[in-house]
């Protein structure tokens, strides 16, 4: 750009510059990134074998704040000296919102925790079928729960279509109580009906207890309501819905019933004052300083139970609405996936599959999830031997659902949120809360 | 990283106009004529001077605005390839009832990002200059200043445990018998936006302060001399001249303000994240949940190109508004 100083005009510079932009944002590879990347799949011959005499880097994307992740790297790692696997860890609100654009750069990790919200992930090719891998290894006798991550080829509908994943370590939600005061309040746990339940509550509210400690600023009555819609809705239902079926619908009475259930129990007193301005954390925190007496949560909050209240802490399932009912609940796990930009497919599905056995089955007992080697988890005593005995249950009972805002739609988590602070607010009934979560569902399966 | 980009977008648009008419002012700069490729000579060596700002302005500012403007005319998730869909982004901003709202809370957040810090702003100045050189003044201006130095995601960190329900807020109203006001502050679908919205009077009033601080040292010592001898008390010197005479000050706080109050993201996004229910969703908050986690990227950068457009104006009509003759 040198033309002589006196025909330099300001405008040929303004358009010099203008130009030099422009191309700069044509050279940006396209305006709209989108992907158009050709098909990727472990279509091809693929084996268990795993290159032993080259150097691979694996790199894991996650946001799982427990000692798993970290501990099946460090076991992967040590199993297979020349892979080195480096792990980047994002806090779990920040790691829903930052993942797609994460799995979309050409530095993608070569494994991530798969969840809600990825889904836009498989009509863009971005992640990597790993069916092929799953016969190889066969993967269906080894994990539980692998329909939760089998999608539609545009994403949208979960349980059939392809895998895409494996979930190590599975998670489920249940009742925390605290024993001591259960004792002095002269409260029979566990209880055989919702009803009971319900009935328990009331009379730790006439203790002047609170008897269900709880967080809404962040959305976490989503515990109760979904382990009250496990109970009430039909699991056909509830997968219908929650897997994001064309045509499924939550305006049912029986949903109803669980929103109504919900709202009941914050009008009557029986959940954390003012909920609404509590974090979840904050309210697993105070339980298990000993506020309360019932918390509903899932098995991630096991260890600071038990760490807070010790011997005093206490677990039971959610109890079915009828007496001997089976036991049904809500959990997830989590899933890894293998980008479909990975160059060592092969070395990730080996890591996919190291999560399956048993020694992989210890580290993630001790994280406090379920190991998908039920039998080669070490027996534990205390809360989390509870805890484990009402995994069994759940499992015997196949028991355990999707949340509902995980796969009905992207925008669920946000939308739930909302819904649930307006409902325990009471500014909107029971028909309006499904209504609101209906619409987002709509909007997403139109 | 992204998110910073996007959220920081319409922000810098009123800068542009600042910025460039300073940057303009050597290549207009009237002198006597000499021969006209002289003059043109010198423009351009002006322009060239501008060149190293001008380049990564246009490239991180300029064209990343174009291409959020270029991509509010499509439906994209993000991920997969985007279809073309012209002003339908635009058409369903129009009709959100949840955008409605939040429009209603940048406008009362207006009330708490530039009404009531400038009115703190005004009278502390006023306060500290009269006592400028005594004892205890100094440390005054630098606690109110204070706030504007920590990040606003500290700060928002902060409130959270202030107005929780065992926060400072609630302690203070039971400790002087209060007990039965208390509330969960950021849980009251009535209290949550005052309740953010005095964190923002808390950060910006320390900025507004200074700004208007310096302004007063710029004020004739003459004039508030000629008010005494007229029989001037501090509340008639207050009215009377510091505030006409601040006028170029306080066009620059409203200005910088009313940015902050429409651009509002990441004291909200800490403290509430909308809610309760949507109680104190703003645009910003709306923005980053589409683009982010709602994968409507298109409907993300429409609403972009609007609070930027919107934001543009309230500044253009504030320094209009500020420039006439007094």
């Amino acid at each position: 750009m040198s033309p002589s100083p006196s025909s330099l005009s300001r405008r040929t510079l303004l358009a010099a510059t203008g130009a030099v932009g422009a191309a700069a944002l044509a050279a940006c590879s396209d305006l709209t990134p989108g992907a158009s990347s050709a098909e990727k799949s472990s279509s091809g011959p693929v084996s268990t074998a795993v290159p032993a005499d080259e150097k691979i880097t694996l790199v894991v994307a996650d946001a799982d704040d427990t000692t798993m992740t970290p501990g099946l790297i460090a076991a992967f790692r040590a199993k297979h000296p020349n892979i080195t696997v480096k792990r980047q860890y994002t806090g779990w609100d920040d790691y829903l919102k930052s993942i797609n654009t994460t799995m979309s750069a050409d530095s993608a990790p070569d494994i991530a925790q798969f969840t809600s919200g990825m889904q836009n992930l498989v009509p863009g090719r971005l992640l990597l079928k790993v069916g092929e891998y799953g016969k190889a290894y066969g993967w269906a006798e080894k994990f539980p729960g692998l329909d939760q991550i089998t999608l539609t080829p545009d994403g949208k509908t979960v349980g059939t279509g392809d895998l895409y994943g494996v979930g190590a370590g599975l998670s489920f939600e249940g009742v925390y109580y605290n024993k001591a005061k259960a004792r002095k309040l002269g409260l029979t746990v566990p209880p055989a009906t919702l009803e009971d339940l319900e009935a328990l509550f009331a009379k730790a509210k006439a203790a002047g207890e609170t008897a269900l400690v709880a967080g809404n600023l962040d959305g976490g009555l989503n515990h109760p309501f979904n382990v009250l819609l496990s109970a009430y809705l039909t699991p056909k239902d509830r997968e219908a819905w929650a897997f994001g079926h064309t045509s499924a619908t939550i305006v049912l009475p029986e949903a109803e019933k669980a929103a109504e259930t919900l709202q009941r129990w914050v009008d009557k007193g029986y959940v954390t004052p003012k909920v609404n301005g509590v974090s979840d954390n904050d309210a697993t925190a105070a339980f298990a300083k000993g506020e309360g007496v019932f918390r509903i949560s899932g098995n991630w909050a096991a260890a600071a139970v038990a760490k807070g209240l010790g011997e005093g802490a206490g677990y039971f399932n959610m109890p079915p609405v009828t007496a001997g009912g089976k036991v049904r609940t809500t959990g997830a796990g989590v899933y890894y996936c293998v980008s479909g930009k990975s160059k060592n497919a092969a070395a990730a599905a080996a890591f996919l599959d190291f999560a399956a056995g048993a020694k992989a089955a210890a580290i993630t007992a001790k994280a406090g999830f379920m190991a998908p080697d039920a039998g080669a988890m070490p027996s534990q005593s205390g809360l989390l031997g509870d805890v484990q005995k009402g995994w069994q249950t759940v499992v015997k009972d196949a028991g355990l659902q999707p949340f509902i805002q995980n796969a009905s739609s992207p925008t669920m988590g946000d939308t739930l949120t909302t819904q649930l602070q307006l409902l325990a607010g009471g500014k909107v009934t029971p028909e309006k809360f499904l209504a609101g979560l209906q619409t987002d569902f709509e909007n997403y399966h139109k | 990283m992204t998110t910073a980009d996007r959220l920081t977008e319409p922000a810098p648009a009123p800068r542009t106009a600042r910025s460039a008419k300073r940057g303009a002012g050597p290549a207009v700069h009237r002198r006597p004529r000499t021969v006209r490729s002289g003059r043109r000579r010198r423009r351009a060596v002006a322009l060239l001077y501008l060149l190293p700002a001008l380049l990564p302005y246009t490239l991180f500012a300029v064209l990343p605005l174009l291409h959020t403007a270029y991509l509010s005319l499509f439906d994209w998730d993000g991920v997969t390839l985007p279809s073309f869909v012209g002003v339908d982004n635009y058409r369903r901003i129009g009709t959100d009832p949840q955008l409605r709202a939040a429009a209603w809370h940048a406008g009362a957040l207006i009330l708490f990002f530039s009404v009531l810090p400038i009115c703190v702003g005004l009278v502390s100045a006023a306060i500290v200059s009269r006592r400028a050189g005594r004892r205890g003044t100094a440390l005054v201006r630098t606690v109110l200043f204070l706030p504007q130095v920590i990040p606003l995601v500290a700060v928002g960190i902060l409130w959270r445990w202030v107005y929780g329900e065992d926060g400072t807020l609630n302690q203070a109203l039971r400790a002087v018998g209060l007990g039965g006001l208390t509330d969960a502050w950021l849980g009251s679908f009535t209290w949550a936006l005052p309740a953010v919205g005095l964190i923002g009077t808390w950060v910006v009033s320390g900025l507004c302060m200074v700004l208007f601080l310096s302004g007063t040292q710029r004020i004739d010592q003459e004039i508030y001399e000629a008010a005494r001898m007229d029989g001037a008390g501090p509340v008639r010197e207050f009215t009377a001249i510091t505030v006409p005479l601040l006028r170029p000050e306080l066009a620059i706080a409203l200005s910088i303000t009313v940015i902050a109050a429409l651009s509002s993201f990441d004291l909200i996004y800490i403290t509430t994240g909308g809610g309760p229910g949507n109680s104190t969703v703003v645009p910003g908050i709306l923005i980053y949940r589409l683009a982010f986690g709602g994968g409507a990227v298109g409907v993300a950068s429409a609403l972009a190109i609007v609070l930027t457009v919107v934001i543009s104006l309230a500044v253009l009509v504030i320094n209009r508004l500020s420039r006439e003759a007094p």
